[in-house]
């Protein structure tokens, strides 16, 4: 074992040499112990457990991190991938990788002249310089760099055959990365532009089931992350997930209703998923798939967790989730609705009906209350912000029962699931007005920019820099909350501005219903029979890497792990559970993930990456999606969002710059 | 707030404000939003392309040979960029020859040949080849990289009786791929595969016969190379022009005759019939006669079918034309609910093949079994509709071969014959070769229903139309409407379209309720016949030449002493002495059909396989 791999204390990566960003490093002529150590380098150190990382090659240059690593070896594998990851689109990145790499395995084989050199040279930089895409500008970095400063490197391990150094590459891209489930979004959106919408759907499908909710009401870590918006306005990424998903709707039976999984499993290794949320419908889709006998247990009687009754109707039509869950039953998964977890069914009492492995993606439906004087859940008019959405979309909107509302209503919060009140009150009969109440700036609000919008189109009345310090209660009944003006301070370690209120600023707001839509907490009561699980200290399960909790054999995931958040983010720790929950099932170990390890270390390399569009690029604005005039969909709770057509599709997806960036780690074993 | 400020600046941009620039030194002014390539061919600039198409906007950015130099009024630091899609910007400077931008373009047509099976002696567009211009252009003088195995397993589909794919010439310019979804909206090509064994096939990997190509050679017009083309059958004109026991019957669509010319130095538009006719008595041909003549002969039995439609409660409306075959190929795969919306009148070609095998047979006392019908036609499609299983009779087909007008050109040209030293002769058929004013504009757009309501209007009042040029129903738009005025025959709506996407929206119009219609000319080709996809090709442009054929046509009608289809006397006497009445048994027997319902099944994927292919892609 070369002695730079002994671990003394935190022992980080040195590079021995490499260039990145234009910046060349070169410590070779120093003692391996004499490099500094680099906190940003810090990521380098160990692939896996016990297994160093010799070499990277990414986008933006290449390290070398022992004097063992064969770079010529390298750059040759890693441009064989690049080669194999060409779209095939344009010339250069099509013929160019390839007359590439056929001339970089016979220099490593046969070894070759200067001239071979030069003429490798010339071929990198016409890719490098004329691809139509980022896999294309960028794959042939590394060769670029390693030809113009060492060279000489090269020229030494020409002609000694390749020495086969293992390799892991891994092809991302910003809005990947972003993702946290990681979709390959540039593929999918690859697939619309080229018509095939199938593929698309199935690129989707690789991750997760409820493509036409996530189509409609994902938060777009991706299109934050889109580099389009160096250009003009970011891919219209979450609206071309919906056009896929609703151009191949109703085609779940005949893609899932004879399938059949890749290996066969011990039908006595049941799984049973507690709650049908979209960490759960994630989990169990992904271990149906694997082959596993999966039940699904779920609380209410319609399934899809805050999907189906935290979003209202006209952000996601019922309909529409419950043809998309319906691919539980298609796969032969089983849905029990009405079992309460701690009340009909236990982890315990699963365990002993012969169950080998629980998922709990039981969600955070608590409300937090605003902790002023005079509030009381019991108030008439008072009603948290996730039981709201709940009552309104169980019953009033799917059965139609009555529901009483006030004539103003006061919501507290800035949040999705705040707006997702005020909004769809303003829908209800008999109310007149709508407020809304938030102690921050409406800068500041962790709210869709667009759900924002849409509130103030459709008259729902802000109060920014404001919050309720007490609740003014006459005959038991609400008729107003007291507000104060607050002011915002400096700004604190978490990157947000402070907030304190205004002294003998307080004014009434007379109203006669109060919605807190502040945050909301698991339901501890949920474990009243389960009490050895662990909790966090924000009141979440705990869980370790893998998802499980500190009960073997039962795995967490969603907001009950996380607390409130995101759809994407719930259905990535379905996902993840679910390769975990297989893992723990059929090997007894949860295995390393190699292309998670990969997007560490493009996290870990991001800071030293110059990622601007640097390039004139013609300007093509996004697709505007229609929508119900604000007048019409105060009104009513049809989808406020009309799909795109097929020619608005094509156009959105011509739009994505493809930003692909193929890495590779060359590594001991 | 904030985010919309680009969005401003755009729509200011995109009124087209006034900037100056620079190419290769000299200042020129353009307007914002336009690209580096539009400003150079602005000034005269010549920039080399390949993928690119400006007459459909077509950019795809994929051949990557328009580089420029280019550097930016704020930057010292010089980009090499394609100008087909780069924006020219306020005092950027673009340099169009420097030595890297010709090396550089260069090497990227050395790499699309590597790519490229270079067979060009036996290829279809040696000659007229835009590859091969494009390597003449950048100065390339050898290849160095040739790995035949980049491109010999790419597909060769010889499938489909109109047209050949030989993907192992594609150059991935997209072209057929944005006229198939874009002009025509019937999307049956995509691509498949990635890296260098990435291809434009048919939806499904389907061979292209069994897709949902409607076969009208759009594509091929606009393929820079010889990897969309007819399918040649020169070899079978051949046998029959040389077999001395066979009689060789040959018709000739309205638009060859002022389209042929192109490939022989004429003016374009220019009507070539009579050197055509010379020609083909040059090759031996025994009898020549005319597709306009039936072109006539359609009118009489597709306008008496509209007219007894009309009278007919019940009967469907609004009724179709059916003389274009790739029209009646989309009906039949994408909207089988409207077959019956079809006029049952079979197309000019296919009723002088039948005619021809009947009525003159008899008149000319030809055994119709030694006969063969040859066709020249503009139409790749016309190829398909030939061989459909209607249109035979005792056992023999009606038309029993059809070249396209590139086809002809070539035999021309490989029998040493030259159009160009060929002096005028004239038809000597009694029979089956005179023809009116309004046989001759079937060719164009709207040439069909002009005729149509030349005839209907004489039928219905007993007066000929006073105007007999029906402008209404002329011009480049491709959707056009009318009301025609029959007295006491009442009020009759009528339209023509051009393109099926055109024809998807109005057919989705008539099946939402929304359409007043009654009678509607469909022709696939953008134009008509005139621009069909068997006419000659223009490299680097589409349908270029279009409006040069068009007026060619109308020039025809102008100049005939007889321009309604029922004042043809040739047209009489059919009637008289054969066919006795338009919609009589004869008729109905040998110039009118049926239509089959073909709708392409979705075919039904399981996720299984389609993840198998995605992830063989990666």
């Amino acid at each position: 074992m070369p002695i730079e791999n002994i671990t003394v204390g935190g022992c980080m990566a040195k590079v021995l040499y490499g260039v990145w960003d234009k910046t060349v490093f070169d410590n070779r002529h120093r003692q391996i112990f004499e490099i500094e150590e680099e906190e940003r380098f810090s990521c380098f150190d160990e692939f896996d457990k016990g297994n160093p990382i010799r070499a990277f090659f990414g986008g933006h240059g290449f390290f070398v991190f022992e004097k063992s690593a064969n770079l010529l070896s390298g750059l040759t594998q890693h441009m064989q991938r690049v080669a194999e990851e060409s779209c095939g689109k344009c010339t250069p990145c099509r013929v160019g990788t390839q007359i590439i790499r056929r001339k970089l395995e016979r220099l490593l084989e046969q070894s070759g002249t200067e001239s071979d050199l030069d003429e490798i040279a010339e071929l990198a930089e016409q890719v490098h310089t004329t691809s139509l895409c980022g896999l294309g500008q960028t794959a042939a970095i590394p060769l670029i760099e390693a030809l113009t400063h060492f060279k000489e490197k090269i020229k030494e391990e020409m002609g000694q055959s390749a020495v086969k150094q293992p390799i892991y590459s891994y092809v991302s891209a910003p809005c990947i990365e972003a993702c946290p489930s990681k979709v390959d979004v540039p593929k999918y959106i690859d697939f619309i532009r080229d018509g095939k919408f199938t593929h698309s759907m199935g690129v989707i499908l690789q991750k997760y089931p409820m493509v036409a909710t996530c189509g409609r009401v994902c938060v777009r870590f991706c299109e934050q992350a889109c580099r389009r918006t160096q250009v003009d306005e970011a891919v219209g990424i979450k609206t071309l997930k919906r056009f896929v998903a609703d151009h191949e709707r109703g085609m779940i039976q005949d893609w899932f209703s004879a399938y059949t999984p890749a290996e066969k499993k011990d039908p006595a290794l049941k799984v049973a998923v507690i709650g049908a949320g979209p960490a759960g419908i994630s989990a169990a889709y992904q271990l149906l798939l694997k082959g596993y006998h999966v039940d699904m247990f779920e609380e209410k009687s319609v399934p899809g967790g805050m999907a189906a009754t935290g979003i209202p109707e006209y952000r996601l039509p019922k309909q529409i989730l419950k043809q998309e869950v319906s691919i539980i039953e298609t796969l032969g998964g089983n849905i029990f609705y009405d079992k309460t977890l701690g009340k009909d069914i236990s982890i315990s009492s699963l365990m002993q009906e012969g169950y080998k492995a629980v998922f709990l993606g039981i969600g955070c439906h608590k409300g937090k209350s605003l902790s002023i004087p005079y509030e009381d859940a019991a108030l008439e008019g008072y009603d948290y912000g996730v039981n709201f959405l709940l009552r309104l979309n169980r019953d009033y909107v799917d059965q139609g029962l009555p529901m009483a509302m006030g004539e103003t209503v006061v919501v507290v919060g800035g949040g999705n699931v705040a707006m997702d009140c005020a909004r769809s009150a303003l829908r209800m009969e008999g109310v007149k007005e709508v407020h809304l109440v938030y102690r921050r700036s409406e800068e500041e609000m962790p709210a869709d920019h667009e759900e924002i919008e849409a509130a103030h189109a459709e008259g729902v009345i802000f109060h920014p820099l404001t919050n309720p310090c007490r609740i003014v209660v006459e005959d038991g009944k609400i008729v107003g909350v007291e507000l104060t003006r607050m002011k915002l301070g400096e700004i604190g370690r978490r990157g947000r501005r402070s907030v304190s209120s205004i002294d003998d600023s307080e004014f009434i707001l007379s109203c006669d219903q109060i919605i807190p839509a502040i945050g909301q907490e698991v339901d501890t009561k949920t474990f009243a029979i389960d009490s050895d699980l662990e909790f966090s200290r924000w009141g979440t399960l705990q869980v370790d890497e893998n998802l499980m909790t500190s009960r073997r054999g039962v795995f967490a995931g969603g907001d009950c792990v996380r607390g409130p958040a995101t759809l994407i983010q719930a259905m990535e720790q379905g996902e993840k559970a679910a390769r975990s929950i297989d893992d723990y099932l059929s090997l007894g170990r949860i295995r390393f993930q190699a292309d998670e390890r990969m997007g560490q270390l493009v996290a870990g390399v991001q800071p030293m990456m110059r990622d601007g569009v640097t390039i004139p690029v013609e300007h093509l604005y996004r697709v505007k999606v229609q929508e119900l005039d604000p007048e019409t969909r105060r009104e009513i709770f049809e989808e406020v969002e009309k799909p795109i057509s097929v020619d608005q599709a094509y156009k959105e997806a011509n739009r994505c710059m493809r930003c692909y960036r193929v890495y590779s780690a060359i590594t001991e074993r | 707030m904030y985010a919309l400020l680009p969005r401003l600046l755009s729509n200011y941009g995109a009124i087209g404000y006034s900037m100056k620039g620079y190419i290769n030194n000299k200042e020129v002014s353009f307007e914002s939003g336009q690209t580096i390539l539009e400003v150079a061919r602005a000034h005269n600039k010549f920039i080399p392309t390949l993928c690119e198409l400006a007459d459909i906007n077509h950019r795809p950015g994929t051949c990557r040979v328009c580089l420029v130099d280019v550097k930016r009024e704020s930057e010292s630091e010089h980009h090499i960029l394609p100008s087909c899609m780069t924006p020219m910007e306020e005092g950027m400077a673009v340099l169009t020859r420097t030595t890297e931008v010709r090396e550089k373009q260069r090497l990227q047509v050395e790499m699309l040949l590597a790519d490229h099976n270079q067979d060009c002696a036996t290829c279809i567009r040696h000659g007229n080849c835009e590859l091969q211009d494009v390597a003449q252009f950048v100065g390339l003088q050898q290849t160095r990289y040739s790995f035949p195995e980049f491109y010999q397993n790419r597909s060769r589909d010889f499938s489909s009786p109109s047209i050949v794919r030989d993907m192992t010439k594609c150059i991935r310019c997209f072209r057929c791929v944005n006229i198939c979804r874009k002009l025509q909206g019937v999307d049956a090509l995509v691509c498949r595969e990635d890296g260098l064994a990435i291809e434009i096939s048919p939806r499904d990997n389907m061979p292209l016969a069994e897709s949902g190509c409607i076969s009208c050679g759009q594509c091929i017009t606009v393929c820079p190379v010889g990897a969309l083309a007819e399918k040649d059958e020169i070899e079978q004109a051949l046998d029959y022009l040389y077999d001395p026991e066979i009689v060789t019957v040959v018709q000739f669509a309205p638009a060859v005759r002022v389209a042929v010319g192109e490939e022989f130095g004429f003016k374009l538009g220019e009507n070539v019939e009579g050197k055509m006719i010379a020609a083909f008595r040059e090759l031996g041909v025994d009898v020549i006669l005319d597709t306009n003549f039936t072109a006539d002969l359609v009118i009489m039995e597709e306008g008496s079918e509209l007219l007894a439609r009309l009278k007919d409660k019940d009967a469907v409306l609004p009724m179709f034309t059916s003389c274009c075959p790739g029209w009646v190929n989309f009906v039949e795969k994408y909207y089988p609910q409207m077959l019956d919306n079809l006029s049952t009148a079979r197309s000019p070609q296919q009723c002088l093949g039948s005619m021809a095998k009947t009525y003159l047979a008899q008149k000319m006392d030809i055994d119709p079994a030694r006969m063969r019908v040859i066709s020249i036609m503009p139409c790749t499609a016309k190829k398909g509709e030939a061989g459909r299983d209607d249109f035979n009779h005792e056992g023999m087909r009606d038309v029993d071969m059809v070249l396209t007008t590139r086809e002809f050109a070539r035999l021309l040209k490989r029998e040493g014959v030259d159009l160009a030293s060929m002096e005028d002769d004239s038809f000597d058929n009694p029979w089956m070769s005179d023809y009116s004013g309004a046989g001759a504009i079937f060719g164009n757009s709207g040439g069909v229903m002009e005729a149509a309501v030349r005839t209907v209007h004489k039928v219905v009042t007993g007066n000929e139309i006073e105007d007999i040029e029906y402008t209404q129903v002329r011009g480049e738009s491709s959707y056009r409407k009318a009301t025609v005025d029959l007295g006491e025959g009442g009020k009759v709506n009528i339209a023509v379209i051009h393109t099926l996407k055109e024809a998807r929206k109005l057919i989705e119009q008539i099946e939402a309720g929304r359409s007043d219609l009654h009678f509607i000319e469909v022709m696939a080709c953008p134009g008509g016949c005139v621009c069909g996809g068997g006419q000659p090709v223009t490299k680097h442009s589409y349908q270029g030449n279009r409006g040069m054929r068009t007026s060619g046509l109308f020039s025809i009608d102008k100049k005939r002493k007889v321009r309604q289809s029922h004042n043809n006397p040739m047209i009489a006497e059919i009637y008289k002495s054969f066919l006795g009445e338009p919609l009589g048994d004869k008729s109905h027997h040998l110039l009118h059909t049926k239509y089959t319902n073909r709708q392409l099944k979705r075919t039904s994927h399981s996720m299984l396989e389609i993840w198998q292919e995605i992830d063989d892609k990666s």
